[in-house]
Parts: structure tokens; sequence; C-alpha cells
């Protein structure tokens, strides 16, 4: 997972390639995988074809403290997967504390109350519960681009032997990684947008559909059957969609991926890998960015309306988040933001309440299962079948 | 050879097609995943309704029609009491904390919508089209027919809309009702009173001979006074439908009101037990000649709620 500066090949005067590094003796240009100064250009242009020209197989020069040090390529690796476990624990370890900051309304001494009370297995099974699917997500994104830019890397221009940093990922990433990210993506997508996740999964593993049958007849038979299936699972909803009108985009994304699937597999020519790998990593930074607002303002704690007042006397609903409950009082993060000390033998009654970002957006379902529900949700919804909107829960904030 | 590389460059271009379509849909479906409703929510419209924010729900019903709206050691029952009760917990009334029942004179309903004494108003409330251009209905939610309740020893006489017409015999019916402006039609001659209970004790008292009114409203009395009064089956054939009344300023209101009937109805229909089963079951049921279901309502609009995602069957 590192991003330091790699030279893989023949360096030129193009800009990917960072400046040669003059320490490094020239001998070294002889054996593949290893840096090569500049003026060994030629011998970069005698590279193999096809060999794989993976960013962690070079030594890296380092600075530690007076001396540099040369790092060989399994130490390297040892070294991107220890920072990739750092930062698949600490990222949302940060991010789970950070957003306690937002929850709590950009007040200090909130924040530091809501610190002292969630508990940090809480904090960061609550930001797992919403952050999954962005996880999973970009895990996806980034595997099946890597996948289909180290695919076409061999057809780079000669000189530009850099290979994409997707594609070094997906290099570096043992493949039940990438499985494992598959296999959370379909059960957390919602079943409106897990069709996308067949041409991504062909196009992470490379899989032509040459692999279905060797021979061409059977091949498409097994084509056309796999589409016939898929469209009478979807026929209903597709029709629904088709009836209310409005819901164009609904069809595409039911209709066109499947078909994707068929060609995105394969070697992309060689002059439109450059700009996909640049366009691709700033647009999957800038993704990532949008979407992790929503998830860092998602609330930690779960939303209630706790109706307070005295025995027969007038009574008051609040809307907010329990931090904590004790002997004396129940502490509540108000929907609107300030914290309520409300005596524990006031309160009459608690209601667990959705928000409105929980309302659908479509009104399609797929065999009772709603587009917008992912499978677990889904499931879950089979197994809590009533839902029941407590009247408090509408009540104004 | 030449053909192969054709083909390979045919294929690198289907592919190029094929990631780039692929991206296009992946930024389309992360647009779609963060954009709005395009249906209004029920809270959305819940916030542009005069009761937004107010603390009680004033609902209007009657206090003196067995069954359907009447006072019983104090409280509330009856079947419009029953439903005014679902639809204020489905806006968020409920308890007696946050819901009034206001007693409202059949004459008084509409007045009481004008002038803003009540929210509501469930009680009987023919849905007609004089009435539509005072106030609003949410509705159906009762099919119910006009019929001649008499006393029990003049069931062998009064058997006809003609016989009504006889002077001899003294109908008595509610004012400002439907059935009022039907017998005028049929140029039978009423005492009006102001209520059908009135009538009922008049019936009694012997000051009358027969009420006419909805079949719900007479069921009620029928039930307290079995012995005393029959039911007698005229052809009026007119079909009353109840609907709740709404003040015609706030159509976001009704809607809602609107919608929640519908709720009520699609789980009756699906075989579940719906809020307006229970309420019939545990009021007007046992008494009424037919066995009757929630009608479908009017004009439901379509509007997105939490509970949207739950599994329909």
């Amino acid at each position: 997972m590192s991003t330091a500066p790699t030279t893989t090949g023949g360096a030129d005067a193009d800009g990917p390639v960072p400046p040669p590094r003059a320490s490094v003796p020239h001998e070294t240009t002889t054996v593949p995988g290893v840096d090569s100064p500049l003026d060994a250009a030629p011998d970069a242009a005698g590279w193999p074809a096809g060999v794989p020209v993976a960013a962690p197989a070079e030594p890296v020069v380092a600075d530690v403290g007076s001396g540099r040090v040369r790092w060989d390529p399994a130490e390297r690796r040892a070294r991107a997967s220890q920072s990739f476990w750092t930062a698949l624990v600490g990222v949302p370890a940060i991010f789970s504390v950070l957003r306690l900051g937002v929850e709590a309304g950009g007040e200090l001494q909130t924040t530091l109350l809501l610190v002292a009370n969630v508990g940090p297995v809480n904090l960061l099974a609550g930001f797992l519960t919403t952050a999954a699917r962005l996880l999973s997500t970009g895990m996806v994104a980034v595997f099946a681009l890597g996948a289909v830019l180290a695919v076409s890397a061999d057809r780079l221009p000669p000189g530009t032997r850099r290979r994409p940093l997707f594609a070094r990922w997906a290099d570096i990433t043992p493949a039940w990684v990438v499985l494992a990210s598959f296999l959370l993506a379909l059960i957390t997508w919602p079943l409106l947008y897990l069709p996308l996740l067949l041409p991504a999964f062909v196009a992470a593993f490379q899989l032509r559909p040459a692999r279905l049958h060797e021979r061409v007849l059977p091949r498409l038979l097994m084509i056309v059957a796999l589409l016939a299936g898929y469209g009478w699972l979807l026929l209903p909803t597709l029709r629904d969609a088709a009836e209310q009108g409005d819901e164009r985009l609904v069809l595409v994304l039911l209709v066109v991926p499947p078909l994707l699937a068929l060609f995105i597999a394969g070697p992309l020519p060689g002059m439109v890998i450059r700009p996909l790998a640049s366009v691709t990593e700033v647009a999957m930074l800038a993704t990532l960015v949008w979407a992790a607002v929503p998830v860092i303002s998602t609330p930690v704690l779960p939303l209630t309306v706790t109706t307070v007042g005295t025995e027969n006397g007038p009574a008051e609903d609040v809307r907010g988040h329990v931090i904590t409950t004790d002997d004396v009082n129940m502490v509540i993060l108000q929907e609107r933001g300030g914290v309520r000390y409300v005596p524990v033998d006031l309160v009459r009654a608690q209601v667990l309440c959705p928000t409105e970002e929980e309302l659908p957006r479509h009104q399609l379902r797929i065999h009772d299962f709603h587009v917008e529900d992912s499978l677990l949700e889904g499931m879950g919804r089979r197994v809590r079948p009533v839902h029941r909107i407590d009247a408090a829960c509408r009540t104004p904030a | 050879m030449n053909a192969h590389s054709s083909r390979s460059r045919l294929r690198s271009v289907a592919t190029t097609l094929a990631v780039a379509l692929a991206l296009t849909l992946a930024a389309a479906a992360g647009c779609d995943s963060r954009k709005e409703p395009d249906l209004p929510s029920v809270q959305e419209v819940l916030r542009e309704s005069h009761i937004y924010g107010q603390t009680k729900l004033r609902i209007g019903v009657a206090t003196n029609e067995p069954l359907m709206g009447e006072l019983r050691n104090g409280q509330h029952a009856g079947f419009d009491v029953e439903i005014g009760r679902y639809i204020a917990a489905s806006l968020g009334y409920e308890g007696d904390q946050r819901l009034e029942f206001v007693s409202v004179a059949t004459e008084d309903r509409i007045p009481a919508l004008q002038g803003g004494t009540v929210d509501l108003v469930v009680s009987s409330f023919s849905m007609t089209e004089e009435r539509k251009k005072l106030v609003s209905f949410a509705g159906p939610y009762f099919v119910t027919t006009q019929e001649v309740l008499v006393s029990s020893r003049l069931k062998d006489k009064i058997r006809t809309i003609e016989d009504l017409r006889d002077p001899a015999y003294r109908v008595c019916t509610s004012g400002g009702s439907t059935t009022e402006a039907e017998l005028e039609k049929r140029q039978v001659k009423t005492f009006v009173v102001k209520d059908v209970g009135d009538c009922v004790d008049g019936i009694r008292k012997g000051r009358y001979d027969a009420v006419s009114s909805d079949e719900s409203i007479l069921a009620g009395f029928l039930a307290s006074f079995p012995k005393e009064f029959e039911f007698v089956d005229m052809p009026f054939g007119t079909s009353e439908l109840l609907g709740i009344g709404v003040p015609i300023g706030d159509p976001a209101l009704r809607d809602l009101v609107a919608f929640f009937l519908q709720k009520s109805y699609e789980q009756g229909r699906d075989g579940q037990a719906s809020p307006w089963q229970t309420a019939y079951n545990r009021t007007l049921g046992p008494w009424l000649k037919a066995e009757k279901r929630q009608p479908q309502p009017l004009e439901v609009p379509k509007l997105v709620d939490f509970d949207d995602k739950a599994p329909r069957r």
C-alpha cells in the first residue's frame, strides 16, 4: 500500500517517473524488476513483454539515519502489508472518534461527554454498521479498476513503465481480500446497485466469457440462459419501473450491467490507460470524500423520543440520543443540539424513532425485497416484518 | 493474422466502452443514492398542515350516537371515536394528554370546522357535494344506507315510504343531516330535532313514531333498546359515504388523513388486522344486518413513509 516513488523500468522525461537515483549501482539494470538509472534507458525498452513490472519487486532507497538502506522486495511487501492492516484498523478508529465531534455538534464539552460514555467497541461497531457500504464500495472499485489497469499495463507506450497506482494495489492484494470485499459488497449494497457488482467482479478477476466453455455455441447458449434467468428474476420489477415512468435510471441500472460484464474483461488500448488511471484516481479520492461526509455525520447513538413529565402533569417530548442513564439522571443529547439531564423519575415513556434519511427514494421491489434494502436488511425485515412507527416520533424536533 | 489483430482491436474498443459505461453507471448510482425522494414524505406534509407543532389535536365527535360516538362513563367511545384515535395516533397524537375529543352536534359539524374549534370531525359525516364546498373530506371510511327505525308496536303498520307520508305517523330526523334532505325530496313530512338521540327519546316518550337516519347510527340505538325498536327495510336506494371532515383550507391534513385511511385499507385487504377492522369488530360489527368491510378511500395522495420498506407479504 505504499505510495513511495517507484521506478520500475526505464526512465524518461515524461514526468511520472521520479528523478534517477545516482546512488544506485548501474549493474542493477541487468536484473529485471530492479531500479534502473537514467542512463540505462536503452535497457528499459528491452523488458520482456508480459513480465509484470510490479512495484514491490524493486528495492527502494530510503534515508535511515545517516546511511542509506535498501529494502528487498519481501521486506517491502511485509511493510506494505503492515501499513495495510494499520490503515484497516486505524482509519475506522480515528474516524469513529472524529465523528463524535460532529455528533456532539462541535461542542468540546459535549464531545468529551460522549467520549466518556460511548465504549470503544460500540463506537467501532456503530461505525462499521454505517460505513460498511462505503468501505466495500471503495475496495471493490479499486480492485476492479486495478485489475483492468494491470492487465492493460503492458500496452502502455514504451518508456512509461510505471504501473498505475490501482494496478499496483491490486497486485499486492491477496485474492481472498478481493473476494471478501466483494462478499461484503454483496450483502451491504442496496439491491438496486447489486447488478453493478457483476461487471466489477468480472473485471477484478478478468473472467472472459471464454471461461464458460471453449466452444462458441455452448458458450452462447450458457450466456443466453444466464441472462434469461436474470431477466426472469427481475421481470416484475422492470415492469413496475416501466409503469412508474420516471424510473429510467432504475431500468438502466438493472438491465445494462450484466451485458457490460460480457465485454469488460480484457486489456484496454494503450492510449486510454494513462488518462483512465489518473482520472479514476482523482475521481475515487473525490468520491470517498463526498461519500464520507454523510458517514461522518450519521449519528452513533440511536434516535429516541423521551416523554418527560410528572404524573398527571404536563408532559414534554424530548427528541434526541440517550448518552447514558444512571440512578439519578438520563442524559439526552437533543436532536437540535444541547444536552438535557432528565431526572429518571420524570421519564414516562421512551420510543425508538427512524430518521428522515432512511426514507426510500424508489417505490420498487424485487420479489418483495425493497430495491434500496441490502440483502442483509431485506433478510432482517423478513425476521421482524412488522414495523410500527410510534406516534411520538411524529412530534416536531 | 490481420483478421486476428482487427478482432483484438475491436475487442479492446468494446472493453473500453464497457469500462466507460460501467464507470458512468457507477457514478449515476452514486448520485441516485444521495438524491432526495421524489415523492413528498408524511413528515413533510405534516409540516405543511395547520396541526404541526400543536400540543393537542381536537377531534369533533358525537356524544349521543351509541356505537358510533357516545359518552360512556365520561369516556368517549364508539366506532367514530376509535377511527379518530387511529388517525390521531398516526398523526403523532396519542394518549389523553395529546388528544381531545370535542362534542359536536350534527348541525354544528361544519361551523366547528370552519370556526377552528376542532381540527377534524369524525361524526357520521356524509360526504356530499354541497358540503364539499364548505369543508374537505377524507374517506370514505364507512358506507352506510339510510334506514328507518320504528317503535316495536308499529312494526306491522309502517312498512313502506308511502306509510311514512301518512300524516298519522310522526317521522323524526336530525337537522342538517342528509336524511332530512332525502325525506324532503320524497315529500315525507318530518319533525326535525337536534340529534337522532332526541328522536329516539321522543319515540320512547310517545312524541314520534319513527326515526330515519344512517343505518350505523340507528344500529346503536337498536343496540341500546333492542326490545323497543325494529328496523324497517325501505328502498331509499341512497348510500351514504361517511368521511372525516377537515377544514377546507388545509389540503395537507386532508391528504394525511386519506393516506392513513388507505394504509388501514391496505392492511385489511392483505388479510392483516387493520385498525379499521378492530374498531368495527369492537363496536358496530355485531349489530349490523350484514357484514361490512372498509371501503377504499378516494383521492389518496402518494406519500413516502418510514415503513415503506417493510415486507408486504
